[in-house]
């Protein structure tokens, strides 16, 4: 640029010779002038940033999030009133394992071969995929493998497969599996559609948060995100809540954890057992408040196989009398639920 | 504004003078033209002028034609085969990571190994490919995302590796999410711009094959003019032959035919780099992705363990694009250049059926709740008929097809450029020998007026 005004200057000493060349000269500065102002004002732009303006960064979320989700029409009609925990009574003691009798549910299962269990695979102490082996460990799959046991002899003879909380009833319903124990609230609108063993665990909704929050309810969460698994009792009591929560479901149990870790929910509301399990996992996180329901958990069976039913309570009355049942509490939830418990008294409709 | 007086004095004459140049022009010019002399003069200038316009018309078309087809070798390819690359090093490193999942403890060396590579390359190749997406705003796009995600997705494997190894489910959850994030934004992005970048070579062999009219029409106007002002010579003079004139003539004429010679090999050379070289190595990618895609859905099966309907739903239909009639892998063995090619796809043929064979056992098992031998067929590298080793070898003889055409495509396209040596440089010769015949001829003829 200054390269230019001198050259124009000295352009112009040189024409100061006659009046005429004088005026061409001075309109050749003014042109030259204006020419730099221009070419001046052209250059004077911002500074460009390539990238654009980087503010907001969308954070992953788990597959199948879902916010606020409508409420399911099934349930608009409440079931009738029912003792949730009262199942069949055991006829008899259990027959020897591997000989069942004809045209019973289990010997069906027995001529099969192995046990169709639903199951998760996510939730750590109950039903989990253990990482360094690939098992499936918990409270849960221990009584599966009971029950494998009664029936074929061997607690390994077990097909899992994975379910939802969402899919439970379905995976029953359409006789996909023989059980399903997972965590698994009886209540008289599943009762409806499915028949439940006597109560193994008695859990109760709490609230999980971060270890820095001072929230001790769920009614200081009003208009915060709460975070629960789809299908599952503690998103309906989310979702009824008075203090007008914001229900976040997901597919896993854990899947709530890890939004709670990334800071996208402001707590988990569900079952003790299951939040036991995700303090376990991370120390950051804390229990808070009482419990404010209850949750009895059963074993679900097609509601066809009253049979099955029979055999289910069977197997867990033997298992709470040998000991086993304790075992397996220690084993699992012991540290976490502390030592002294006693297994639920088994309730019988008949 | 003080500068308003002085300007209009001294200059207004000066303008008028010149507003009437052209006026002037054309009116000495209808002078000249009608004598004769000035007539062969005006003849002569406009061949002249004709002949150097059309010189450097054709001689920038020839070096434009020349670039466009180094640029496919150089550069157009090799970002394109750069995206494909990120798309095939995210969706295995995908695969990958949820195999070692799968195979439990701590991830396995070799399973490492192959997900650290497969992050390199995609970062590496990213970075080739972004340095080439401005201007390209749809291009641009998938890039950002891909350099925006590419770093969480890697950080969420990490924190799925650490809860792995202290025995926690958490770390499947993360690994999970890691998964969706990969399948919902990086492959999309991936696979879009491989998409733009296809298209974009395309368009690049378009160019290249491209009949150059404008130069062409020129060239032909130009021989025209010449043949015409002959042939008013030879009434005029009534001698046949004008030496500069039939110079000129010839120099057109070898310029037409050398370029329209060079131009209709290279562009059929270019075709067929596209046919057996790039369309090629589309169909093989495409093959290649399809395969990328079966694997992931076959171990996010067995992740899933009993919940994964949807995936195997995926693989089922994606098995149907990768083999049978009209599939993917039949339409590459049709475009091969060469029995080498032929076979490699015939192998990889072969690959599929043994792998969906596998993956049929590995339903059968995990349906009738043998899990861990399902799983075990499915990723252990060392069975020889496991689904794992199935997988690998289908995709290295892909891999090999697609090196093969990719050098089909730089045989046939460098022969191009070969094609194209020293003809910009020709034609602008060819230009100036045509304008010095003009000159030489119309002068001899005007100095016999003298």
């Amino acid at each position: 640029m200054r390269g230019g005004g001198t050259m124009a200057r000295r352009g112009a000493g040189r024409a100061l010779t006659s009046g005429r060349t004088r005026r061409a000269a001075l309109l050749g500065i003014v042109f030259g002038a204006s020419l730099l102002a221009v070419t001046a004002c052209a250059g004077g732009g911002r500074p460009v940033d390539l990238a654009g303006d980087v503010t907001s960064v969308a954070r992953p979320s788990p597959v199948g999030v879902e916010e606020n989700p409508e409420t399911s029409t099934t349930s608009t009609t409440p079931a009738p009133p029912c003792d949730p925990r009262a199942s069949y009574r055991p006829d008899g003691p259990l027959p020897p394992a591997g000989q069942m009798r004809d045209g019973t549910t289990m010997k069906a299962i027995q001529d099969r071969g192995q046990l169709i269990a639903g199951v998760d695979q996510n939730t750590f102490l109950f039903g989990f995929r253990n990482p360094t082996t690939g098992a499936l460990e918990g409270f849960d799959i221990d009584r599966v493998r009971e029950i494998a046991a009664a029936i074929l002899g061997d607690p390994n003879k077990v097909q899992f497969k994975v379910v939802t909380s969402a899919g439970r009833l379905d995976a029953l319903e359409k006789g996909q599996v023989d059980v399903v124990v997972r965590t698994f609230t009886a209540n008289c609108a599943r009762w409806q559609k499915i028949n439940f063993s006597a109560t193994y665990y008695i859990a109760g909704q709490r609230l999980l948060v971060d270890r820095t929050s001072n929230v001790t309810s769920l009614d200081q969460l009003g208009g915060k995100k709460v975070c629960a698994a789809k299908g599952s009792t503690s998103i309906t009591t989310i979702k009824e809540s008075p203090a007008k929560l914001v229900p976040v479901q997901v597919d896993n149990w854990t899947d709530c954890l890890i939004m709670l870790q990334q800071g996208q929910v402001s707590g988990v509301s569900t079952d003790d057992t299951i939040l036991a399990g995700m303090v376990a996992q991370d120390p950051n996180v804390k229990i808070v408040g009482d419990r404010f329901t209850e949750e009895p958990y059963g074993i679900g069976i097609p509601k066809k196989n009253v049979d099955m039913a029979r055999f289910v309570n069977a197997v867990l009355e033997k298992s709470i009398s040998d000991g086993s049942w304790l075992a397996s509490y220690n084993r699992w939830l012991g540290n976490s639920m502390g030592g002294q418990v006693s297994p639920p008294a088994p309730a019988y409709l008949d | 504004m003080v500068t308003t007086p002085v300007a209009e004095g001294p200059t207004a004459p000066g303008s008028r003078r010149v507003l009437s140049l052209p006026a002037t022009a054309a009116r000495s010019m209808r002078k000249s033209a009608a004598s004769s002399p000035g007539r062969l003069f005006l003849i002569g200038v406009g061949l002249v002028l004709l002949a150097l316009l059309t010189g450097v018309v054709g001689a920038i078309a020839m070096q434009q034609k020349n670039d466009t087809i180094d640029n496919l070798i150089d550069h157009r390819e090799p970002v394109a085969a750069a995206s494909q690359q990120i798309y095939r090093s995210l969706s295995d490193a995908d695969a990958t990571a949820a195999s070692a999942f799968l195979a439990g403890g701590t991830m396995p060396g070799e399973l490492r190994d192959r997900y650290d590579e497969d992050i390199a390359n995609a970062g590496a190749n990213l970075a080739q490919a972004s340095a080439d997406v401005s201007g390209v705003p749809e291009a641009e796009r998938q890039v950002n995302e891909l350099a925006r995600e590419l770093p969480v997705y890697t950080g969420l494997v990490e924190t799925a590796r650490a809860y792995n190894r202290q025995g926690y489910p958490a770390g499947a959850a993360y690994l999970r999410e890691a998964s969706g994030l990969m399948r919902a934004k990086l492959l999309p992005a991936a696979q879009e711009l491989y998409e733009i970048d296809s298209a974009r070579l395309a368009d690049s062999q378009d160019a290249a094959t491209a009949v150059p009219w404008f130069a062409l029409g020129l060239a032909v106007v130009l021989l025209g003019a010449l043949v015409a002002a002959q042939m008013y010579l030879t009434r005029r003079t009534n001698r046949l032959l004008n030496v500069g004139l039939v110079v000129a003539t010839g120099a057109v004429v070898v310029a037409l035919i050398w370029g329209a010679v060079a131009l209709l090999f290279e562009s059929s050379q270019v075709s067929d780099g596209r046919e057996h070289g790039t369309g090629q190595v589309e169909v093989i990618v495409q093959a290649r992705i399809v395969a990328l895609k079966m694997r992931a859905n076959e171990t996010l099966t067995l992740v899933a363990r009993g919940d994964g309907g949807e995936y195997e739903d995926e693989f089922e239909k994606l098995s149907g694009e990768i083999t049978g009639s009209g599939s993917l892998l039949t339409e590459a063995r049709d475009l091969a250049a060469d029995d080498e090619t032929r076979n490699l796809l015939a192998a990889a043929q072969k690959n599929v059926d043994d792998w969906l064979a596998a993956h049929k056992q590995i339903r059968e098992l995990d349906d009738g709740g043998a899990y861990a031998e399902a799983v075990s067929l499915a990723i252990s590298p060392d069975a020889k008929t496991s689904a794992a080793v199935m997988f690998t070898e289908l995709d290295d003889n892909l891999l090999k097809a697609l090196r093969a055409a990719r050098q089909q495509f730089v045989d046939e396209t460098s022969g191009a450029s070969n094609l194209m040596t020293g003809l910009a440089p020709g034609v602008g010769v060819l230009a100036l020998v045509a304008a010095a015949g003009v000159t030489m001829g119309i002068r001899d003829r005007l100095q016999e007026y003298r």
